[in-house]
């Protein structure tokens, strides 16, 4: 078995220790919020998992374009753990964000422009995994995996706008209401560093994981490459 | 907007919104170790056959 | 040494041997632009023969497309006095099913007949092909829309025959079929085929559908061009954008 390099040993600690924080801050440092009181404090690693859920797919989607130029089967290997790793987050985002809606405005579900662009993410994300499940080939599994990705990066951003601009000019108007809640609130001075601290958290979190993610990728070939190797 | 001067009880909704955060981060830190072990034990056996079938 | 047939015979070749006087000939190269317009065509026109002589995939397209048009009648309700918002829903689902009918159908048969191994090994720019199958894709999904629309129009008592909605449905197929076309070049190749296109397919299309349904609703009341502009905007920004990238990574997609 390969140990670990020094380097990740010490992320770890790092990763740790910075989520300890966070969450520290979050649970003591911010203050309550006047209008929704404790749910509101959701938000903070509800936008870090939205942020986290993107930032897989932004560079799943740069490693997808140097793999195809390269033909470099490293890269692969990274588009995959950031797919991976986005959409776990991406689920959380979604599900911790439809808790905070909940008492908020009185719906499970709001089908507002944030809330449904990371549902859809979260479809592509799925439809990336079945793709290259449905190929046996390794190399063609890599190369339509790479292309999807960056097809459906693309589309994200216009997804967005077309249902936002959906959405300015049909107001939603769901229960009791307000139909043009936006969940915004202001922030106060301590919530801001809260919420920074804990994007930056996320940041380090995501960056940790995927070298996990990357090292099981490297395992799980060497022992495809021998199971080949022996079975012939 | 009332003006309320005690904010609503939301605690029930914070907790049950962290509960997944963390759950499923947690899950799937678990299944990353869980698919490394069990892969290492693979590699182990493949190794294995590897050098009965230099042997041979 | 000739080997004797069953009769005693001795075989003779039976090719005659001739002497040819070849003279260097003036060889007449394409340019790369026509080379490349040349394919195209003629790929779209071998699926257009095929069609013509088969009709498997068009008659399948269209009864769908008129059967899912039944099953909203009864699904939403839908009365003769159906407005303009639910008109423009019912026929932009219709088009997006129908056409992953139409984009299984046109990739599949490039695998089963292995005509797709056949272009390939042609020596020519590999986008030609994937623009020849464009084409291809759009002429049957418009045929389809070309038999629809009066069908509606009837069924449901409304006047679709508005050229803004003519010019909506031209924007949307473009931007539907040049992603369809590349990912149904994917989905064919996969264990699961069919199933994967509409997966792969509808969530990255999202756009065209809201942007579509968007504007031929408001073509359809009559609304000012100023409402309706953004969605074409957002039409043509699609289009372009996919259609480039599409463009530029379909090398990858049917390489060997």
């Amino acid at each position: 078995m390969v140990k670990q390099p020094r380097g990740l040993t010490i992320l770890n600690y790092v990763t740790l220790g910075l989520m300890v924080l966070a969450t520290a801050m979050v649970f003591l440092y911010a203050p309550e919020e006047a209008v929704m009181g404790q749910v509101q404090r959701v938000f903070y690693f509800h936008v870090s998992s939205a942020w986290v859920g993107m930032l897989g797919f932004i560079v799943a989607a740069v490693t997808s374009v140097i793999f195809l130029r390269t033909g470099d089967h490293k890269w692969d290997l990274v588009s995959l753990g950031a797919i991976e790793i986005g959409m776990i987050f991406s689920f959380i985002t979604i599900v911790s964000g439809s808790i905070w809606a909940r008492p908020i405005w009185n719906a499970w579900w709001t089908w507002d422009p944030r809330l449904t662009t990371a549902t859809i993410m979260e479809l592509i994300y799925a439809a990336y995994l079945m793709l290259r499940q449905g190929v046996d080939d390794p190399e063609r599994k890599a190369r339509f995996g790479s292309v999807y990705a960056i097809i459906g990066v693309i589309s994200v951003p216009l997804t967005f706008f077309s249902i936002r601009f959906l959405r300015t000019i049909h107001p939603v108007v769901f229960g009791g209401a307000d139909p043009n809640a936006t969940g915004n609130f202001d922030m106060t001075p301590k919530m801001l560093q809260t919420f920074m601290f804990s994007l930056l958290t996320f940041s380090v979190l995501f960056a940790d994981l995927l070298w996990h993610r990357i090292r099981l990728g490297k395992l799980a070939d060497r022992v495809e490459t021998l199971k080949l190797k022996i079975s012939q | 907007m009332l003006a309320l001067d005690v904010p609503p009880d939301t605690f029930s909704y914070m907790l049950a919104g962290y509960i997944v955060i963390f759950g499923v981060m947690a899950i799937y830190l678990i299944s990353l170790v869980i698919r490394h072990r069990n892969l290492n034990q693979d590699l182990e056996t493949l190794e294995e056959l590897e050098d009965k079938e230099k042997k041979v | 040494m000739k080997a004797p047939n069953p009769l005693g015979q001795e075989l003779k070749p039976q090719v005659p041997v001739v002497e040819l006087d070849i003279q260097p000939v003036e060889r007449v190269t394409l340019s790369p632009v026509s080379a490349f317009f040349r394919t195209m065509i003629a790929v779209l026109w071998k699926d257009l023969a095929a069609e013509r002589r088969s009709r498997e995939m068009l008659s399948a397209m269209l009864v769908f497309a008129l059967l899912v048009i039944l099953i909203f009648n009864f699904a939403l309700e839908l009365d003769a006095t159906a407005q303009a918002d639910v008109t423009s829903g019912v026929l932009w689902v219709t088009f997006a099913f129908a056409g992953t009918l139409g984009l299984n159908r046109s990739m599949a048969i490039e695998k089963d007949r292995g005509c797709l191994d056949g272009l390939l090994l042609a020596p020519v720019d590999r986008s030609a092909i994937y623009f020849g199958k464009v084409l291809g894709n759009l002429v049957f999904i418009w045929i389809v829309a070309a038999i629809v629309l009066p069908v509606y129009s009837v069924l449901y008592n409304m006047n679709l025959f508005n050229p803004g909605l003519l010019l909506v449905i031209l924007l949307g197929s473009v931007g539907y079929v040049a992603v369809g076309t590349l990912l149904s070049a994917m989905s064919v190749q996969t264990r699961t085929r069919d199933v994967l296109l509409p997966i792969l397919l509808f969530p990255v299309v999202i756009p065209v559908l809201v942007a579509a349904v968007k504007a031929s609703s408001g073509y359809l009341q009559g609304l000012e061009f100023s409402d309706i502009q953004p969605w074409l905007n957002l039409l043509v920004v699609y289009d372009v954008i996919f259609t480039a990238v599409a463009f530029m990574v379909f090398d990858y997609v049917v390489e060997e």
